[in-house]
C-alpha cells in the first residue's frame, strides 16, 4: 500500500466549517461566505456530471473540502460494495479533499439497503469485521479515512465493550483516524445511560481528526439525530470537554433536515469558533 | 451464518416488516416493548430517507397526487421494491410501473408516463458533461464521408414518445410557472427531448419528424439515413434549422463518421 496520508498533519488549520447542501449553493456560488471548510455527503456527488458537481468543483477552487459518506455501510456482513468505493475514489481523486469519512454503522442485509446508520454489537467479530473493511477501503482510497461515532437508538445485549473502546481498539487495529460527533455521544448517553466523557477518554487523542457538532431532537422514547435543530447547550458543554481532550480540532456544523438560512449555520459555527479559540471553555 | 450476520438479519427484518419485531426484540437491552418501540424509530427513519429520496426524484408525481397521498405511494413503492444501493439518488427507478399497476392510481393514467419522464430528468441531471461542438472539425471531412457522417448527443439527452402531452405537463408544474395551469390532454401524442443545456436538464416537445431523426441518430444511424426516416414521417421536416437549433442547445455536440 502507498504511504497513508494523515490528514490532521496536512491541514491542521481548518478551524470551523459548515456543511455545503444544495439550498445553500447560490449563496456560496454568489457570496463565498467566511467559513474554515465544507463537507459534502460524497453520494450526492456520484454522477458522471452535471450541476452538483460543478459547484463542489468550483467552491473547491476557494475553500478545502470534506467527503462524508453516508452509504457504504461498512460494518454489514452482507453485501459487495465495490462499485461504491470506486465511485468515492474517482470523486476524491478529483476533489482530492482534506478528509474522507465514515460510520461505524451497517445497513445492508436481506438483500436489501436501508440507506440508515444502524448500530453495531460491540464485539470482537463486529471489530474485526470492520477493521477489515476500514483498511479495505484505505488501500482502495490509498488514504486514512476517519470513522464517525453514530447516534444509537437501541444497545446489543451481546455488546462486551463500550462504544469509546471499540471506536479506540478500531483507530489502533486500522490505523483510521476518528470522526467524533459529540452530539451523537450526547445522545447515546441520553438514551442508554453510557457515559460520554468516558466514551472520550477511551479514544487516543491523536486518533481524533474531525468533530461535528449538530442539533437532535427529543423523541417520546428517545432521543433522536435528526441535525435538524441548534446545538443543545449539553452538547456545547460536551464540545468543551472534546476540545480540552483533542485539542483545536476541525470541526463542523451538520444540519439535514428543516435546513434554516445559511445565516444560522454560520452563527452555530462562529460559537464553535469562539470556543476553539478560548481552547477549554465553551 | 456468523452470529453477527444472524443479528443483521433479524435486526433488517424488523426493519422491512413490522411483524417481525417481536422477534428481533430479545437482541437488545431493555425491556422488549421498548425495544421494538425503538426499532419503530428505525423503521420509521429508513421510511423517511426513502420517501425524501423519491420526493426528490419525482416533484411533479407529489404536485399531481399531493404530499399526504405520495408519502403513502412512498411506503409501499418502498415495501415492494427496497433500496438495494448505498446511493439513494439511485433510488426509485421502478416507480413508474408501480404506479402503472397501483389500484389506487388508475384516475391518473399519465401518471406513469410524468414518472417515466421525471426518471429520465433525474438520470439526466447526473449525466456526464459534454463540450460544445466544435465545427472547425466538419472541415477536415472529405466530400465523400458526408454521406456517412452521423451526429453525436450529448450524454444528458433522452427521448420519450407517450400518448400524454408530457412536455406541457412537465412545464405547467415547473417553479416559477406563470401562465394559465391547463393541459389539452387530447392534444395528441407527445414526443419529448429531455436535455441539459447550461447545467439545468428541460423538457421540449418534438415534432414527429424531429423525433424520428434524433432516435435514429441516437441509434447510431448516419444521418444520411435518420434524414430519410425523418422525411417519411414529416414531409416538411427542416432538418438546417433543426440543427442549428439543436447545436445552439448543446443537443449535437459533436459529429463522427461512421
Amino acid at each position: 500500500m502507498d504511504a497513508i496520508r494523515t490528514p490532521s498533519r496536512e491541514a491542521p488549520c481548518l478551524g470551523v466549517g459548515v456543511g455545503l447542501r444544495s439550498v445553500h449553493y447560490r449563496n456560496f456560488l454568489e457570496g463565498r461566505p467566511g467559513t474554515g471548510w465544507l463537507e459534502v455527503h460524497s453520494e450526492n456527488y456520484f454522477g458522471d456530471g452535471g450541476y452538483d458537481l460543478y459547484v463542489l468543483k468550483r467552491l473547491r477552487a476557494d475553500y478545502p473540502v470534506s467527503l462524508h459518506g453516508v452509504g457504504l455501510a461498512l460494518g454489514s456482513v452482507e453485501g459487495d460494495s465495490a462499485g461504491h468505493v470506486a465511485r468515492l475514489r474517482r470523486l476524491a481523486e478529483e476533489i482530492e479533499p482534506a478528509f474522507v469519512s465514515e460510520h461505524l454503522c451497517w445497513g445492508r442485509a436481506l438483500g436489501q439497503h436501508f440507506n440508515d446508520l444502524l448500530p453495531l454489537p460491540y464485539t470482537a467479530a463486529a471489530l474485526s469485521l470492520m477493521a477489515a473493511r476500514v483498511q479495505e477501503l484505505q488501500d482502495s482510497l490509498r488514504r486514512r479515512v476517519l470513522v464517525e461515532n453514530v447516534s444509537t437508538y437501541l444497545e446489543f445485549r451481546a455488546c462486551d465493550m463500550s462504544e469509546g473502546d471499540f471506536l479506540g481498539e478500531l483507530a489502533r487495529r486500522s490505523g483510521c483516524g476518528v470522526l467524533l460527533d459529540v452530539n451523537n455521544l450526547y445522545v447515546n448517553q441520553e438514551n442508554h445511560g453510557s457515559d460520554a466523557r468516558a466514551a472520550m477518554d477511551a479514544i487516543p487523542a491523536a486518533a481524533v481528526a474531525e468533530i461535528h457538532l449538530a442539533g437532535h431532537f427529543v423523541g417520546e422514547r428517545c432521543l433522536i439525530d435528526t441535525h435538524g435543530e441548534r446545538i443543545a447547550e449539553p452538547v456545547w458543554s460536551l464540545y468543551g470537554a472534546a476540545l480540552e481532550r483533542f485539542g483545536p480540532v476541525p470541526t463542523l456544523i451538520e444540519w439535514d433536515t428543516d435546513i434554516p438560512a445559511l445565516s444560522v449555520l454560520l452563527a452555530e459555527a462562529r460559537r464553535a469558533e469562539a470556543a476553539m479559540k478560548e481552547g477549554t471553555h465553551v | 451464518m456468523s452470529e453477527l450476520g444472524r443479528m443483521q438479519k433479524s435486526f433488517a427484518a424488523a426493519l422491512a416488516d413490522a411483524s417481525q419485531a417481536l422477534h428481533a426484540a430479545g437482541l437488545f437491552r431493555g425491556a422488549p416493548e421498548d425495544a421494538i418501540g425503538r426499532l419503530a424509530v428505525y423503521r420509521g427513519n429508513v421510511l423517511a430517507n426513502s420517501h425524501k429520496a423519491l420526493a426528490n426524484a419525482y416533484p411533479i408525481a407529489v404536485k399531481i397526487v399531493g404530499e399526504e397521498f405520495f408519502a403513502g405511494l412512498a411506503r409501499e413503492y418502498l415495501r415492494r421494491h427496497p433500496s438495494t444501493s448505498g446511493d439513494l439518488n439511485a433510488f426509485g427507478e421502478r416507480f413508474a410501473d408501480f404506479v402503472a399497476a397501483f389500484p389506487h392510481t388508475q384516475d391518473l393514467p399519465y401518471l406513469p408516463d410524468v414518472a417515466r419522464t421525471e426518471w429520465l430528468v433525474h438520470r439526466a441531471h447526473y449525466a456526464k458533461d459534454a463540450e460544445r461542438l466544435d465545427v472547425r472539425r466538419l472541415a477536415s471531412i472529405r466530400n465523400s464521408a458526408w454521406d456517412k457522417l452521423r451526429s453525436v448527443l450529448a450524454p444528458a439527452c433522452a427521448l420519450f414518445e407517450s400518448c400524454w402531452p408530457l412536455a406541457r405537463i412537465w412545464e405547467v408544474h415547473q417553479d416559477g410557472y406563470c401562465g394559465e395551469f391547463s393541459v389539452d390532454f387530447e392534444s395528441g401524442p407527445g414526443r419529448i427531448l429531455v436535455y441539459r443545456p447550461d447545467l439545468r436538464v428541460q423538457v421540449a416537445p418534438l415534432s414527429v419528424g424531429a423525433y424520428r431523426f434524433l432516435q435514429r441518430v441516437a441509434a447510431g444511424d448516419s444521418i444520411a439515413a435518420a434524414l430519410v426516416a425523418a422525411l417519411g414521417d414529416e414531409p416538411g421536416f427542416d432538418l438546417p434549422a433543426a440543427l442549428r437549433a439543436w447545436v445552439e442547445a448543446a443537443i449535437v455536440v459533436d459529429f463522427e463518421l461512421g
